[in-house]
């Protein structure tokens, strides 16, 4: 078994009194895309920057590569990329300085890679800092952190300022990442993305994390929506323990939502009363998301 | 016809609230320092003999040189001494002040992205310019009624109601000029510092002029501006004129400005946005190099104004140290080896004075350098360069290092133009070069020292670095107007620059110079332990 790239273990944060983060526990595996999602103000970036040594711990453990985030940072910046959400540079700096400024802090070149880089981001880099508008600046730190030979790449909501067509080319180049058998800490607002790109997943709320797992893995603890067409009445349905928010128009058609590992069960009362159409939907990432966020708002029995 | 300037008013009101307390610590400073000046000078030049002494100071080209000319006619009153002592050091605060707060409510209002925000909502074009221009008149007006009830107040001997308005009114109108000077500026600069720049080079150009034209010709002042507040002849002639051509030339360039502020885009300067490199040059390497790069005009800005101003003043070297001509009777008496020496002498103690505000100058690019291990971090830049290999110790020391190497370096340039230019026109009576650099050894640790407590600052209390500059700040006032104030001791030495000696006249007090640089260098050693233990500023 080969040794976890990051590890974090009950991380806490306190600014002041404030506790920004209170139990964050997760692992980057080495090849894997690890997904990092949570709304704003969750501590998503305090954690990131933790583990870039730019804030100091107040308790728990976080490693990288084995090796202290606060005392190794420099070592363990060698080999590591990161992009920032909001990436400000220096005004009076062209983008093509900044980017091989980047580079060469890391002991690496300007490439043909670099080159390529700038033309599929659509970047020019003669123009100073200061005319950028946000995603041109992204773009800048985007094309720095591709062009960077590393083992682990940071990105924190990287896409935020890029228009569609760009976030293909961003979701091109950690695919390409993943397929080189790179690993990848991606916090992000967009679940499309991260259901097509993570290979797990970790909900942080207020400071914790809640969940991590795979998303097949999620969708197991969750509930699959169900509508069905029946020859026979599904009155008796209703009163199943693992069914929920039954919604029938008529005596014979219903929707309603099941628990997904009671999913065999509820098919088997199902079956006896003639199915005649059955379409079941695996809940999305976003339904995940949104149950997970709702569980203080009243819907605490969400789960099982 | 549609209106440019909506909502005007309401933006005035805000920009106060928002500026409230800046505005009220300045408008106390101002007014306080003269009305506290003014309350002491009685107690200092009260006598016959020592108010024959001052004028006599104050007549020598190289008090003329410092401070303006004594123009006022016999019989002198202490207002008389008080008015030249004052007013061209007080025009260079209040200029500061409306440097200040002219770009403050102009371009960083567009840099920081807040005035887009307001110019989205129902507001007038020009709206915004207006309610800065009628900002800078608020405060010159405070700060021009306070001046002159401080001055009514100080029951100074030989003033009068009328001089006392003009006085403060003179000031405001003198203000409100570099206010408008500066407003033009920020059409013109792509950023909020580019507006700075462009502002101080021209206060420091009209300031050089002003003093070379006092020296040669007083009449031509007249056509340097910085010369106006001169001309007033307070407390003498009480001449409100100059302030007429204050107020006309600040309409003028206040419309020049308001004008082209309705000509450019949001965010853009007049300057034309010139593209960069392609990609860096070999040498941006690390965070040593990307300082430099980054400071490097202001840096290239700071070398060559300190040389100049060193130059500038070395340049009257020649008249300041002519006894035979400032003072032929005393010449006659102490004949000619006593002459030679005693213009030297007056060269050196010139020098010491020189010294001191040279030091104080070129403090500020250097902190300037310090504080942007705070305040680019504050802005988000460097939260790239710590994601990167770079080490804190390494970034901390590049930052740190660059800044107090190039402040040396600009005090060195201006002792070393001072020697130029002064052995050019004293010729053969020139003390060397060895002897002007005392000057150097001397004030360099206090420079140090200073340096030491800022960076200290920056690692341990970074939301409070500013106060740093109240170091050169009150070193500047204490040291420059306070030996003619007559300051205690005590309060000339809370700054490092008061522990150093009368060099170049006298020898170099080794100990002092050791223990300060010592103290500079452990000092910017503790800022680094604090820095590299704590959080990061995140913006």
């Amino acid at each position: 078994m080969t040794q976890p790239v990051v590890v974090i273990d009950q991380l806490q944060k306190n600014f002041g009194s404030f506790k920004a983060l209170k139990d964050i526990t997760l692992t980057v595996n080495p090849g894997e895309v690890f997904g990092f999602i949570g709304p704003n103000g969750a501590g998503k970036s305090t954690t990131i920057r933790t583990l870039l040594g730019i804030l100091q711990k107040s308790g728990g453990r976080a490693t990288i590569f084995g090796q202290d985030v606060w005392t190794d940072a420099v070592a363990i910046h060698k080999r590591l990329a990161y992009v920032p959400g909001d990436v400000y540079l220096w005004p009076n700096l062209s983008g093509g300085e900044v980017i091989d400024l980047f580079l060469r802090l890391n002991d690496q070149a300007h490439t043909a890679r670099t080159d390529a880089l700038i033309q599929k981001f659509d970047l020019d880099p003669r123009k100073k800092a200061r005319t950028y508008s946000k995603g041109n600046r992204q773009k800048v730190a985007l094309i720095a952190a591709f062009s960077t030979d590393a083992e682990l790449y940071i990105f924190d909501e990287p896409t935020s300022g890029l228009d569609p067509l760009m976030e293909e080319v961003f979701q091109q180049e950690v695919l390409a990442l993943k397929a080189a058998g790179k690993s990848v800490l991606l916090s992000s607002h967009i679940l499309s993305e991260v259901e097509r790109m993570c290979d797990r997943i970790g909900i942080i709320r207020d400071g914790r994390i809640i969940e991590t797992g795979t998303l097949d893995d999620m969708r197991q603890l969750s509930r699959t929506q169900v509508t069905v067409t029946t020859t026979l009445p599904l009155a008796s349905i209703q009163s199943l323990p693992a069914v929920h928010h039954f919604d029938a128009p008529d005596a014979h058609k219903a929707t309603f939502a099941v628990d997904s590992e009671a999913l065999g069960s509820v098919m088997s009362a199902l079956a006896p009363l003639g199915i005649t159409a059955l379409q079941s939907t695996p809940p999305t990432l976003e339904d995940l998301f949104l149950r997970y966020y709702n569980q203080e708002g009243g819907e605490a029995d969400a789960q099982h | 016809m549609r209106n440019t300037n909506t909502k005007a008013g309401f933006l005035l009101r805000s920009a106060l609230r928002r500026d409230w307390l800046k505005i009220t610590l300045w408008l106390i400073g101002l007014a306080g320092l003269m009305a506290g000046a003014a309350a002491k000078f009685d107690t200092l030049y009260g006598t016959p003999k020592t108010m024959a002494t001052i004028v006599e100071t104050l007549k020598t080209p190289a008090m003329v040189s410092l401070l303006g000319p004594f123009t006022a006619s016999k019989p002198y009153t202490v207002a008389n001494v008080y008015a030249a002592e004052m007013m061209v050091f007080m025009g260079l605060f209040v200029a500061m002040m409306n440097i200040y707060f002219a770009v403050h409510a102009t371009r960083a209002e567009e840099d920081s992205g807040v005035a887009e925000l307001i110019r989205a909502h129902a507001v007038g074009r020009s709206a915004s310019l207006s309610a800065a221009v009628l900002e800078l008149i608020v405060i010159n007006l405070g700060a021009g009624v306070l001046e002159a009830l401080g001055l009514q107040a100080s029951g100074m001997s030989g003033t009068d109601i009328a001089g006392n308005w003009l006085f403060g009114l003179g000031l405001a109108a003198f203000g409100l000029m570099f206010g408008a000077f500066t407003l033009l500026a920020a059409q013109i600069a792509e950023s909020g510092r580019g507006a700075t720049i462009i502002s101080y080079s021209w206060l420091g150009l009209l300031f050089i002029a002003r003093m070379g034209t006092d020296i040669q010709d007083p009449d031509l002042t007249w056509w340097t501006i910085y010369g106006w507040i001169e001309k007033l002849e307070i407390y003498d002639g009480n001449n409100w004129a100059p302030v007429g051509l204050m107020l006309a030339l600040t309409a003028l360039v206040g419309g020049v400005a308001l004008w082209l502020g309705t000509t450019r885009d949001l965010g853009a300067g007049l300057l034309p946005q010139r593209n960069g490199r392609r990609t860096a040059s070999a040498f941006l390497r690390g965070p040593l190099a990307l300082v430099a790069r980054l400071e490097r005009t202001s840096t290239i800005i700071w070398l060559v104004s300190l040389f100049i101003l060193g130059a500038t003043y070395g340049s009257i070297f020649g008249t300041a140290g002519d006894l035979m001509a400032s003072n032929p009777t005393m010449a006659k008496l102490i004949g000619t080896t006593g002459l030679r020496l005693a213009n030297r002498a007056i060269v050196l103690s010139f020098a010491n004075k020189l010294a001191i505000i040279f030091v104080i100058l070129a403090t500020i690019p250097g902190l300037i350098t310090l504080f942007r291990l705070n305040r680019d971090e504050r802005h988000g830049y460097f939260e790239q360069l710590h994601a990167r290999s770079v080490s804190r110790a390494r970034l901390y020391f590049s930052v740190a290092g660059f800044g107090l190497v190039c402040a040396i370096i600009a005090f060195a340039l201006a002792v070393l133009g001072m020697t130029a230019a002064g052995a050019a026109s004293m010729g053969a009576d020139m003390p060397s070069l060895a002897r002007f650099m005392r000057a150097f050894w001397g004030y360099a640790p206090a420079l140090i020292a200073t340096f030491g407590v800022a960076a200290l600052l920056v690692g341990l209390l970074p939301k409070w670095q500013n106060l740093a500059w109240a170091l050169p700040a009150y070193g500047f006032f204490s040291l420059y107007l306070g030996s003619l104030m007559d300051f205690p001791k005590w309060a000339q030495q809370l700054t490092p620059y008061g522990w150093v000696n009368n060099v170049p006249l006298r020898q170099v007090q080794w100990g002092p110079a050791a223990w300060m640089t010592a103290l500079g260098l452990a000092l910017l050693i503790a800022g680094y332990l604090a820095y590299a233990r704590r959080d990061l500023l995140e913006n």
